[in-house]
């Protein structure tokens, strides 16, 4: 279990000698994260969400202790992750983001060499777990290929086999489908939530700026806003909290002028627009979320009229939407 | 891509043995991207021919008096000044390499202690220097210098002694570079130094005096004089002379460790509290 508490963390505005001298080696900081805390569970894939500069990579490299906090502190297992760095990285498998986080003059499989022998692998076991991450992420036919030879995706995923090498139970993964082909995305996808966590039982956080990826893989959310931690919830939990609006699709055998009419005086309803489908009307409704006898009041206007219904389906709410209202919520005040 | 198979057991292994191996994984790294650059590789072999054979033939303009020994003192203190030049740049280097290259972060992420991960990268670099060495007294012997008199363990004990002695500069020069991002100045001062001051062109004797004062804090200084002796005198370190160079060593050793591993986990602490870790 990962628990972070109260964590704050600031960087200098500027370095080198010249800054140093000027402000007399006390360089005036300013503040990334402001008092951050949550917890995951065992087995849990959380995802970490955010628009640039929200205090996603600065909260990972924590996590990592690449980072030493200023204040709050990190527990992961139960170990303090300020006090004891080489215990907790014993824990943890980092797919980072940096495209460059190899050496370009060796093979892949020297490059997994290396890094798992710092690990803590060796002999046969490493070279067995080469193979098998290598196998996973679909990368065994150029294991013997230098890294300057690999495309961008390419290096993604051996980022991903790194991760993963040590079978760490917690892995930190910092956009580990970027730039890798949809073929492959949706595999290192399925990798992640089937594989690793729900049957491995491994512990994932997962920063990406992709929504539709975070929705469907991720069992909660933290969405971060100017380093704080704006929602979080699972994803339905955050969709019927922040969604403003929910959108229904009515296929109806016709339409008339009535009927719309009785739509629109349903409590809550913002919107209808009608498209013509074959053999009938598709009558698109949104409605605000605050008045729980909409649903029930819209579908009895419709089939009041003696209209056919054909189908009434419930739209999900759009991530992107759920994630502008909590990102971009108060942004008016300032 | 398929799935993963169930998790092997990891072998147990104490921490010195994990320490060694990491170490050697350090060591086989930098093996690798060293021989990679092939060319560059087999130049640094040619300069040294080229080197010796240049000294060799200068050599012949001054002859031999009696504070300069001719040819065999410029063989032996070109040869083993390396191992200076080698503390003072492969710690450092390795670490801005390891910066440019963004793998920085990737190594400090695993459980590796600091010390390992600044002081193995000196493992490839002496074990080429000790080739190197070898090369020059090839070299020596074909040009025929005597080397029919060396004591070994001396010799021995200040390669050791010199290796230990000069790593903790080339530590400290690490440290510098992990908090301002920029090379150390450390291989022009201390070549510089060493040519000037440490007796490695000349004998420290026709400095003045105060010169002399600063070349006797020097580590090279006493590195070579131990070596010299060792070579073309058969000197033991019963020696007092060569006894007190080697004391001297120890004493510095024993200072210098300790301390430039606390400068250099004070470089990471802050690095790793500036957020600079992966900076360059």
């Amino acid at each position: 279990m990962i628990v972070v508490d109260n964590l704050r963390k600031s960087f200098p505005i500027s370095y080198g000698i010249i800054p140093n001298i000027k402000y007399r080696g006390r360089i005036p900081r300013r503040e990334i994260l402001h008092g951050i805390s949550f917890t995951v569970k065992r087995g849990e894939l959380f995802g970490l969400l955010g628009p640039n500069g929200a205090g996603k990579t600065t909260l990972l490299k924590l996590l990592c202790t690449l980072t030493t906090p200023d204040a709050g502190t990190i527990t992961v297992d139960g170990i303090d992750a300020t006090k004891h760095p080489i215990a907790v990285k014993r824990r943890i498998g980092l797919c980072s983001s940096e495209e460059r986080s190899f050496y370009f003059r060796l093979t892949a499989r020297e490059n997994l060499e290396f890094f798992g022998s710092l690990a803590g692998l060796s002999g046969d076991y490493l070279r067995k777990r080469i193979e098998h991450v290598a196998e996973v992420v679909d990368l065994t036919d150029t294991l013997e290929t230098k890294f300057s030879g690999f495309s961008s995706g390419m290096r993604q995923r051996l980022t991903m086999a790194r991760a993963m090498l040590s079978d760490a139970p917690i892995l930190y993964l910092d956009e580990p489908t970027r730039a890798v082909d949809p073929v492959h995305a949706e595999q290192i996808r399925r990798l992640i939530r089937e594989e690793l966590v729900d049957r491995q039982g491994k512990t994932v956080i997962l920063a990406t700026n992709l929504l539709d990826e975070a929705w469907a893989l991720c069992d909660r959310l933290a969405i971060m806003r100017r380093g704080t931690i704006a929602a979080l919830g699972p994803p339905k939990e955050l969709d019927a909290s922040y969604a403003r609006l929910l959108r229904y699709q009515i296929t109806v055998d016709k339409s008339d002028e009535a009927l719309l009419q009785r739509v629109r005086a349903v409590p809550g309803v913002t919107t209808v627009a009608t498209v013509d489908v074959p053999g009938g009307v598709n009558v698109e409704v949104e409605i605000e979320p605050t008045n729980e006898r909409s649903v029930t009041e819209l579908m009895r206007a419709v089939s009041d009229n003696g209209v056919t219904v054909r189908s009434f389906t419930f739209d999900e709410p759009r991530p992107m939407e759920v994630f502008t209202d909590i990102t971009q919520a108060g942004d008016g005040d300032e | 891509m398929s799935s993963i198979a169930p998790a092997l057991p990891a072998p147990s292994q104490n921490s010195f043995r994990a320490t060694l191996a990491k170490a050697g994984a350090i060591y086989k790294r930098d093996r690798r991207i060293a021989t990679s650059y092939d060319m560059a590789f087999i130049i640094q072999w040619l300069q040294i021919v080229v080197q010796v054979l240049g000294f060799f033939y200068m050599s012949k303009l001054v002859p031999p008096h009696g504070r300069f020994p001719g040819f065999p003192y410029w063989l032996i203190n070109l040869g083993f000044s390396r191992f200076q030049m080698t503390a003072l740049q492969s710690f450092q280097t390795a670490i801005r390499g390891d910066q440019m290259l963004g793998t920085l972060e990737c190594v400090l992420v695993t459980p590796t202690s600091l010390a390992t991960v600044v002081m193995s990268p000196g493992l490839w670099g002496f074990t080429l220097t000790a080739v190197q060495v070898l090369l020059y007294i090839v070299l020596g012997m074909i040009l025929g210098v005597d080397f029919s008199h060396t004591n070994f363990l001396t010799l021995f004990v200040f390669v050791v002694l010199t290796i230990a002695c000069m790593s903790p500069l080339g530590v400290m020069a690490a440290s510098t570079i992990m908090t301002f991002k920029q090379n150390a100045p450390t291989q022009f001062v201390a070549g510089s130094a060493a040519q000037l001051l440490g007796g490695v062109l000349f004998p420290v004797a026709l400095l003045p005096v105060p010169l002399q004062v600063v070349s006797w804090l020097l580590p090279i200084t006493h590195s070579l004089n131990g070596v010299r002796a060792a070579i073309m005198k058969g000197a033991s370190l019963a020696d007092p002379t060569v006894g007190a160079d080697a004391i001297w060593l120890v004493c510095a050793t024993a200072v210098l460790m300790p301390l430039s591993l606390f400068i250099f986990s004070r470089a990471v602490n802050r690095a790793r509290r500036d957020g600079t870790l992966g900076h360059y």
